[in-house]
C-alpha cells in the first residue's frame, strides 16, 4: 500500500510539473502565406484580430507575404488558441507553436 | 458588373449568369465535405499529437459551425437577387452588417475552389492561366471574380454613395 501510495503521489507530481511547465511556455500564433488570400484582407484581419495598428498590420502581412510565414502574436496557450482560431475562422492558415528554450 | 455604395450597403450591378453562378456556388464550398477543401479551411494546427487532437475537439467544432451558419447568410442574401430591368442581368445588395461575413465567405470559397482544382500558385500569375487546363481556367476565373467583391469590400474602390437602395436609379 505505502508503495503504492507513494508511486501515485510521484505520478501526480510528474503530471503536474509537466503541464505547469507546458502552460508556462509562450506559444507563438504563425501565420503561412498562401497565394489566394488578398495581402490587404490579411492587414485587415490582423488589425481586426489582434487590434494592431495599420503600419503593424502592414509590416507583418508583408512578413508573410515575403518569408512564408510571421508569427503574429507569442504570449499564453489559451489566448494563442483563441487567435489562432480567430485567424483560421477568416481562413488564414494559422499554426500554433511551443516556444523552445 | 458595377459596384455602387448605397445607404444600406454595397450594389453588385449587370451580374451576369455566369456571374450569379459563382456566387451562389459560395456557400457550398464553405459546406463542402471535399476532403482537400476540409483540409485547407480546418488545417492542422499543432505539432504535437496530443495538442492537435485537442484542437480537434474544441476549437474545430466552433470554426465548422461558425462556416455553417456564414453560408446561411451569404444564401440568405442571395435569395434576394433581383432582375434587372430589360435583362437577364442581375443586383445583388450586400448589406454593411454582412460585409464581414462575406469578405471571409468569399475567401473560403476562392480558397476551396484553389484547392479542388489542383492550381498552385504559377496558376495565378497572367502566364499560368494559359497552362492551365479548361476546368482549371473557368476555376481561376472564378476565383479572380470572388477577389474582385473582396476588394470593393475591403473599401479598395473609392465610391460614391448614392442613397438609399429603394430610391437607387438604375440605368
Amino acid at each position: 500500500m505505502r508503495v503504492r501510495a507513494a508511486t501515485k503521489t510521484k505520478t501526480e507530481a510528474d503530471t503536474k510539473g509537466k503541464t505547469e511547465t507546458q502552460l508556462a511556455k509562450p506559444w507563438n500564433v504563425v501565420v503561412h502565406d498562401d497565394p489566394i488570400t488578398l495581402m490587404n484582407y490579411v492587414t485587415k484581419v490582423f488589425m481586426q484580430v489582434f487590434g494592431y495598428g495599420k503600419d503593424k498590420a502592414h509590416r507583418l502581412m508583408m512578413e508573410v507575404h515575403k518569408d512564408g510565414r510571421s508569427i503574429v502574436w507569442t504570449g499564453a496557450r489559451e489566448q494563442a488558441e483563441m487567435y489562432a482560431q480567430k485567424l483560421q475562422a477568416h481562413h488564414l492558415l494559422t499554426t500554433l507553436e511551443v516556444v523552445d528554450g | 458588373m458595377w459596384v455602387a455604395r448605397v445607404d444600406e450597403g454595397f450594389v453588385f450591378g449587370d451580374l451576369t449568369p455566369a456571374s450569379v453562378e459563382t456566387l451562389t456556388g459560395v456557400p457550398m464550398l464553405l459546406e463542402s465535405a471535399d476532403a482537400r477543401v476540409r483540409a485547407r479551411l480546418l488545417p492542422e494546427t499543432c505539432h504535437e499529437a496530443d495538442d492537435e487532437e485537442q484542437w480537434r475537439r474544441h476549437a474545430v467544432p466552433e470554426l465548422e459551425r461558425l462556416f455553417l451558419s456564414r453560408a446561411q447568410l451569404v444564401r440568405r442574401d442571395l435569395a434576394t437577387l433581383r432582375k434587372m430591368p430589360k435583362s437577364e442581368h442581375k443586383l445583388l445588395l450586400i448589406p454593411d452588417g454582412h460585409a464581414s461575413a462575406w469578405l471571409a465567405a468569399l475567401n473560403g470559397a476562392r480558397l476551396a475552389l484553389y484547392v479542388m482544382h489542383d492550381l498552385d500558385a504559377a496558376a495565378m500569375e497572367p502566364e499560368g492561366f494559359a497552362k492551365a487546363t479548361p476546368k482549371q481556367q473557368e476555376a481561376l476565373l472564378r476565383i479572380h471574380l470572388l477577389a474582385e467583391l473582396q476588394s470593393v469590400l475591403l473599401g479598395d474602390l473609392d465610391l460614391e454613395p448614392s442613397g438609399p437602395f429603394e430610391e437607387f436609379v438604375i440605368e
